[in-house]
This record gives C-alpha cells, sequence and structure tokens, in this order.
C-alpha cells in the first residue's frame, strides 16, 4: 500500500502560515469534514511575526472569496483599503514630473489587440496608461475602485488591497480555526526528526510532544526551520541583481480622520533606493528600501525623514533586513516552503503575498494522493516557482534598467550589463523592435506579471519600441474605437466612483452585499 | 433640499396638505420602496422586486412603476391608477422616534390649497389620523421588510436581474440594478428552511415576489399604450 497523504502540517503562523492552511483546507472541505484529511497548523507562542507586506495582488480576492472569507468583515478587521495599483515617481530622470502608473487594469481590449504599437506611433501627448486605462485618472482623483453597491470582490476597476499584515494573520487564524476546521497548536519546534530517506516523520515540540505529518509546509519565515536547517537547502542570493538589502520602516498618523487617502501605493524613487507610501485607513505606512552599499543607515534615516516631513519626527523607525534571493529547491523530500521560509524580494511589487497564495494554490491543487508520487508534483511545483522567482526577479530589476538617473552610485551601477539577467537583456533586446504582448514568452499558466505589467513599466520609463506605421495600419480602426472606447469610460467611471476614504468609511458601516 | 421638523399643532396649524398624485408633487417616481405588508395590494399591478439603496448599498424591496427614470406609468389625469403604495401616500411626513414629523419645503406642502391638517381646536383631521396610521403601518413595516431580506439573503436565495425590454416605438430600455428570487436555489433548500419559512410567513412573500415577475409584461404594454395615445410618451415623441 502506498503510503497516503491525510495529515498536512504548517510551522509557522504568519501570512504565509494562514494563508497556505486556509486555501489548503478549503479546496479539501470534503474530506476534512469527513474526517480523512487534515490540516494542522504550530505556531510558536514566542516568535513575533515579521508582517511586511502591505501590498498586494488582486489574485487575493479569489484566494479570500474561495476560503470563503466575507470581504466586509476583511476591510473591518484587517485595516484593509484598496489598491489600484503602484505610481512610481522620480524612477526615470528623478525630476519632480517624473511619474508614472502601473495600474492593475489590462489595456482595453488587450486580448484581441495590442494598443502598444498605436500608442508608440501616435501617443496624442498621453502617457501610455492614460491612453490605454482608466485607472491612472482614479487614483489622480483618490477614487475608490467600486462603490457601495458593487458585491463583495466584484470590481468596477480591478483592484488588490493594502492591509496590515500585523492584523490579517491573527484574522486568518480566526477564520481557518472556527470554519474551515484547520487545527492550531501553539507549540515550540525543539527539533525535526527525519526517516532514513530523509523525509520529515514528526517536529518535537516543547509543548505539545512529538507531531506527525505526511506533508510538511515551512513558513517559518527567515528561519527556515525545515527547509533550510532540517533539509539544509541553501539559499541563493541575488544581491548582485537586486542591491537593497535593508528597509526603514515607519508607521504616521493622518492629519486628520477623514484625510484623503491614496487607492494606490507610492513608491518614490531615492538616491540609494526607494520609498513606499501606503495609505490604509487608520494610517499611512511608510518605509526606504535602500542598499546598504550606497548608503550609511544614518543617511538613509535622514532621506526618510525628509520624505516625512517635522510633524512626524519622534516616530519609531524599525529596520528591517532583506536578504534578496529565494531556495535553490523549494520542495525537498516531503517539504514546501512556502513565504519568507523560500525566499525574500524588496516589496517593490507586492510580490511576496502573490507568491505564498501562488505556491498555496498548487499545493492544494496538486496535493499528492499518496508518498510514491509526491516527488513528481514537487519537481513540478520546483519547476513552477522557481520560473516565477526568476520572473520576478526580471521584473522588479527592469524597474532599474531603464533609469535615466545618473546622480548616484546606486543609479549607475544598476545599470551595469553585468547586474542584468541575460534572460532580461535579451528581451530588452527584442523589445526594442516589438513589444510584449500575449505571443510573447509570458505565456505561463499564472504568469505573476502578465505582458501588460511589462507594457506599463517600459512604456511608463520612457523606453521606445521601433514601430513601423504600415504595420499599425491593418489595426487602425480597431485601435481608434479601443482608444475611444477609453476615453469614455474614463470619463464615466470618474463621475461614477467614490472617493477612496469615502467608500472604506461606508463600508465600515454598512459593509458591501454578498451579491 | 428638505427641512424635517417635527409636527406642531400650534405651529403648523394653518398647514395644507396636497395629497393627490401628480409627478409635480412627487410622485415622478419609477421605483417605490415598498413594506411587505403591501406585497398581496402590490403584486397585482406592479413588479415587486429587490435593489440596493445607492447610499448605503443595503437591499430594499420596490414597487417597478416605470422603466424610465422618473417614470410612473400609472399617473394620470385623475391621480394614482392603481393602489398607491404608502411611501407615495405618506407625501412630506416623516417619523422622528415616536413623533410625527413633515418636511416644509416639500411641494405638496403650502398654506393655501389641500387638506388640512388641525381642525379649529387644534385635533388632527382625519386626513392627518390617516397619515398617523399610514406610519404605523410602514414604520414597523420597514423593520420587518428588513429582516425578511436579510433571511433571504442569508438562504442566498436571491439574484440579480436586468429587464430588457423594446417597446412599440422600436426603443429598447436594460433597467439594471434590480434582483429577485433565484428560483433554482429556493427549489433546493432543505426541508428545514422551508418549514422556518413557511413558519414566519416567508414562504407567501417569496412566491408573491415570484409571481410579481409577470407583471413586467403588462408594465410594458401600459407603456406601449401611451405611445398609442401619444400621451406622456416623451420618447416617442421625440422618435416620431
Amino acid at each position: 500500500m502506498p503510503h497516503p497523504i491525510q495529515t498536512v502540517a504548517i510551522v509557522g503562523g504568519g501570512t504565509a502560515g494562514w494563508l497556505t492552511a486556509g486555501i489548503i483546507a478549503a479546496r479539501h472541505q470534503g474530506r476534512i469534514k469527513a474526517g480523512t484529511f487534515n490540516v494542522v497548523l504550530i505556531e510558536s507562542p514566542k516568535i513575533a511575526i515579521i508582517g511586511v507586506g502591505e501590498g498586494t495582488w488582486p489574485t487575493l480576492r479569489a484566494s479570500l472569496e474561495k476560503m470563503g472569507v466575507s470581504e466586509t468583515e476583511f476591510f473591518r478587521h484587517c485595516n484593509a483599503a484598496f489598491k489600484q495599483g503602484a505610481k512610481f515617481a522620480r524612477w526615470t530622470t528623478g525630476a519632480d514630473d517624473d511619474a508614472y502608473y502601473h495600474p492593475l487594469m489590462l489595456p482595453q481590449g488587450f486580448t484581441q489587440l495590442n494598443l502598444a504599437p498605436h500608442w508608440l506611433n501616435q501617443g496624442r501627448g498621453l502617457t501610455f496608461s492614460d491612453y490605454v486605462c482608466p485607472q491612472g485618472p482614479l487614483c489622480d482623483d483618490g477614487l475608490a475602485p467600486k462603490m457601495i453597491t458593487t458585491p463583495e470582490y466584484h470590481a468596477v476597476a480591478n483592484y488588490a488591497y493594502h492591509l496590515d499584515a500585523a492584523k490579517f494573520a491573527p484574522f486568518l487564524q480566526k477564520h481557518c480555526t472556527g470554519k474551515l476546521g484547520v487545527r492550531h497548536v501553539l507549540a515550540d519546534v525543539k527539533s525535526v526528526n527525519l526517516t532514513e530517506q530523509g523525509d520529515i516523520a514528526s517536529v518535537s515540540t516543547e509543548q505539545a510532544g512529538d507531531i506527525p505529518a505526511d506533508l510538511w509546509v515551512d513558513c517559518t519565515g527567515f528561519a527556515a526551520l525545515l527547509i533550510g536547517k532540517a533539509l539544509g537547502v541553501p539559499f541563493k542570493d541575488c544581491g548582485d541583481v537586486l542591491f537593497c538589502d535593508a528597509a526603514l520602516a515607519v508607521q504616521i498618523p493622518y492629519d486628520a480622520p477623514d484625510a484623503p487617502m491614496a487607492s494606490h501605493t507610492l513608491s518614490t524613487a531615492q538616491s540609494a533606493g526607494w520609498i513606499w507610501d501606503i495609505g490604509l485607513p487608520a494610517r499611512r505606512g511608510i518605509g526606504y528600501v535602500y542598499s546598504t552599499r550606497h548608503s550609511s543607515e544614518e543617511a538613509a534615516r535622514a532621506t526618510l525623514s525628509r520624505y516625512i516631513g517635522d510633524a512626524h519626527k519622534d516616530l519609531t523607525v524599525r529596520r528591517i533586513p532583506i536578504r534578496s534571493g529565494y531556495r535553490h529547491t523549494f520542495w525537498k523530500n516531503n517539504c514546501a516552503a512556502v513565504g519568507l521560509a523560500a525566499g525574500f524580494l524588496e516589496p517593490l511589487e507586492s510580490s511576496a503575498i502573490v507568491l505564498v497564495e501562488l505556491s498555496a494554490k498548487l499545493l492544494a491543487e496538486q496535493m499528492p494522493a499518496n508518498r510514491e508520487v509526491m516527488d513528481i508534483v514537487a519537481a513540478r511545483f520546483n519547476d513552477v516557482t522557481e520560473y516565477r522567482w526568476g520572473r520576478i526577479i526580471d521584473f522588479l530589476k527592469l524597474h532599474y534598467v531603464l533609469t535615466q538617473r545618473t546622480d548616484s552610485a546606486f543609479w549607475v551601477d544598476n545599470v551595469d550589463p553585468a547586474t542584468i539577467p541575460d534572460r532580461l537583456q535579451n528581451l530588452l533586446k527584442l523589445w526594442k523592435y516589438q513589444s510584449p504582448w500575449f505571443f510573447d514568452e509570458f505565456d505561463r499558466l499564472e504568469e505573476v506579471f502578465p505582458a501588460a505589467s511589462y507594457q506599463y513599466v517600459l512604456y511608463g520609463m520612457g523606453f521606445r519600441t521601433e514601430v513601423d506605421p504600415l504595420d499599425n495600419v491593418r489595426t487602425e480602426s480597431a485601435a481608434k474605437r479601443l482608444f475611444n472606447d477609453n476615453a469614455l469610460v474614463t470619463q464615466k467611471l470618474r463621475a461614477q466612483l467614490p472617493k477612496n476614504r469615502e467608500l472604506l468609511r461606508k463600508i465600515a458601516e454598512h459593509g458591501l452585499q454578498p451579491i | 433640499m428638505t427641512r424635517v421638523v417635527v409636527l406642531d399643532s400650534r405651529a403648523h396649524r394653518e398647514l395644507r396638505i396636497q395629497a393627490r398624485a401628480a409627478a409635480e408633487l412627487g410622485d415622478d417616481q419609477r421605483f417605490v420602496p415598498v413594506v411587505v405588508g403591501e406585497f398581496p395590494l402590490l403584486v397585482v399591478h406592479y413588479p415587486v422586486l429587490l435593489s440596493k439603496d445607492a447610499d448605503t448599498g443595503a437591499f430594499y424591496c420596490g414597487a417597478m412603476l416605470g422603466f424610465d427614470p422618473g417614470e410612473n406609468l400609472f399617473l394620470g389625469e385623475d391621480g394614482h391608477d392603481a393602489y398607491r403604495p404608502l411611501n407615495l401616500q405618506r407625501g412630506p411626513f416623516y417619523t422622528a422616534g415616536s413623533d410625527l414629523a413633515i418636511d416644509l419645503d416639500n411641494p405638496r406642502v403650502g398654506a393655501g390649497m389641500g387638506e388640512a391638517l388641525f381642525d379649529h381646536a387644534g385635533a388632527p383631521t382625519p386626513y392627518l389620523q390617516s397619515i398617523m396610521a399610514l406610519m404605523r403601518d410602514l414604520q414597523p413595516g420597514l423593520a420587518r421588510t428588513k429582516v425578511f431580506l436579510q433571511t433571504l439573503l442569508e438562504l442566498k436565495i436571491v439574484e440579480p436581474m436586468t429587464i430588457d425590454a423594446v417597446f412599440d416605438d422600436g426603443t429598447r430600455r436594460e433597467v439594471t440594478d434590480l434582483y429577485t428570487i433565484d428560483k433554482d436555489a429556493f427549489r433546493a433548500l432543505p426541508d428545514t428552511a422551508v418549514v422556518e419559512l413557511f413558519r414566519r410567513g416567508y414562504l407567501q412573500l417569496i412566491y408573491l415576489l415570484i409571481a410579481s415577475l409577470k407583471q413586467v409584461p403588462v408594465l410594458a404594454q401600459r407603456k406601449n399604450r401611451r405611445f398609442l395615445h401619444g400621451s406622456g410618451g416623451g420618447s416617442a415623441a421625440s422618435l416620431l
């Protein structure tokens, strides 16, 4: 008899742990209810969660909905807010008026027609994102992406969330244990017990004795207790590509409880990195992500203070180390790593939580029936996950290599070809003559960043793809129609959508309807 | 603008209310909020549907009186040609706690024409008494309706619907943001839930909601008749 997989143990109770538990448990409710499948989460009562990653991807909507979470409850308990994308300021030239949007809506008609060559040929003086998508103006106006009458998880304009990670994990915990039948064990792991084949048989804990399981998920964060310490999978550093290796984070209050709040992440480039600025209903989260090779901590603190202004001088600044990179193997033997245990990258495009979702979903959907087929699933998991990390690194680096800034060594060093992955270099060569679109190599199922994202960053930062106007003739009238559609939709949404702050207040008061 | 004050037999002794149904007095409403107690009276004339309050997103029940904004197809020279929903009958009146309140800026309120509120001795006239009786139905009715709707939502037997109508003048209307009973989900309810609905009197209300959908084509016919007689058919007139 092959050894069946009946118990999945997740070690670590942060965002990664509880999201993974929820996604797996929701997918396997039938068996959990019948008592033939168990999800157990082992959490140390002593270790504090890191709680970074206040930005998410729109995928989180589907993940939460599938877990049976009420979006209204999520907003109310996680200090959550809408995110319609990111605005990148001073990344290209560093000038005051240098900014572009990476919105979450796809360009108009993206599945039928590539508007990029038309914009390149005749942009009518508009930015690329304004030419193809209404979301930039919506963000400029501080509007919400939906209305109070829009059902939970439905969007008028595509959206993700900004959230308070310190509140998100306990919120998920309550849902997972209360609704999804996840068993929660508060215990410190003392040792990891391996079989002769190198599988994890059980963990010995201080408070709850030995806990056995068939499949393990390492969500222990930077400690990487299972995948790193017990199974010895090495870490692949990519600090040579992405230089930022520290963050200074601070939380600042609003001047007034009803102060306007942005529905996008603001990311402003600095001399040795960039500053994130995220609006939650109760506070703003701000942080300077920088390279310690290019800036002292003192200089970085001064940069952060300048950004925040004098009004908030006495706030506590938390320093978070960033070690950019990921594991050589994400699933070894009977242990998969998810979250910071799998790797970490600067939060430039909020890739942390979306990677947790994608990994957890893959685990849930491909849950091996028994130990005999586990290695086949593990090989797939490793292949897909490594591909994803590679593409995220390429995409993050793209933000740096397109800069024209030469005002500091940080920016100059970033465009050094020796620091640019080969694959990205090749793509940049190719994109000089053809713009990224559907038929590009971004064709994997659940690509983290679709070709549209590359378009927004490339053309937002002034990259030019050579376009033969004759090549546009064929689709000229269709493109014109899409352009007009976009102008109309933009006008309509600007008139229709409420202010971001206003809608969040209404959600807190009245809630959103499930249908 | 509204200026709602508590009704006072001294201060408002001389007020007159134009209670008749007329577009210029505020009866020009396409969709009027209703309460469950009215359902039997409503469904013989109107589609009774669910919609969401634009300000709070909360569901409410309403009677559909027309297709275009401000269109009440039941309004004629002789007033309202069917059972008139309580929310239209109430005119300028509100409740403030246990008191009756009035919106002094409502076009029905004046000093000259209409129904008196108080007699010479300051006692309520039969008209005001009828308003007080109406409010006694409407106020608890709103609460009962809310609980009824909450039950439908919890049972997940509500679904969105769009009314798509083509009229004799060739124009088409799509009325959105409407909801009704999801018949498949309703039929699939477990016996315990059905018995519970029956005991609470909700089964009857659900069937009335479903039956009232048959009033949609009747309402469309009513609009078509206006084209025929050329009265009040704004869009038809503009096309011809």
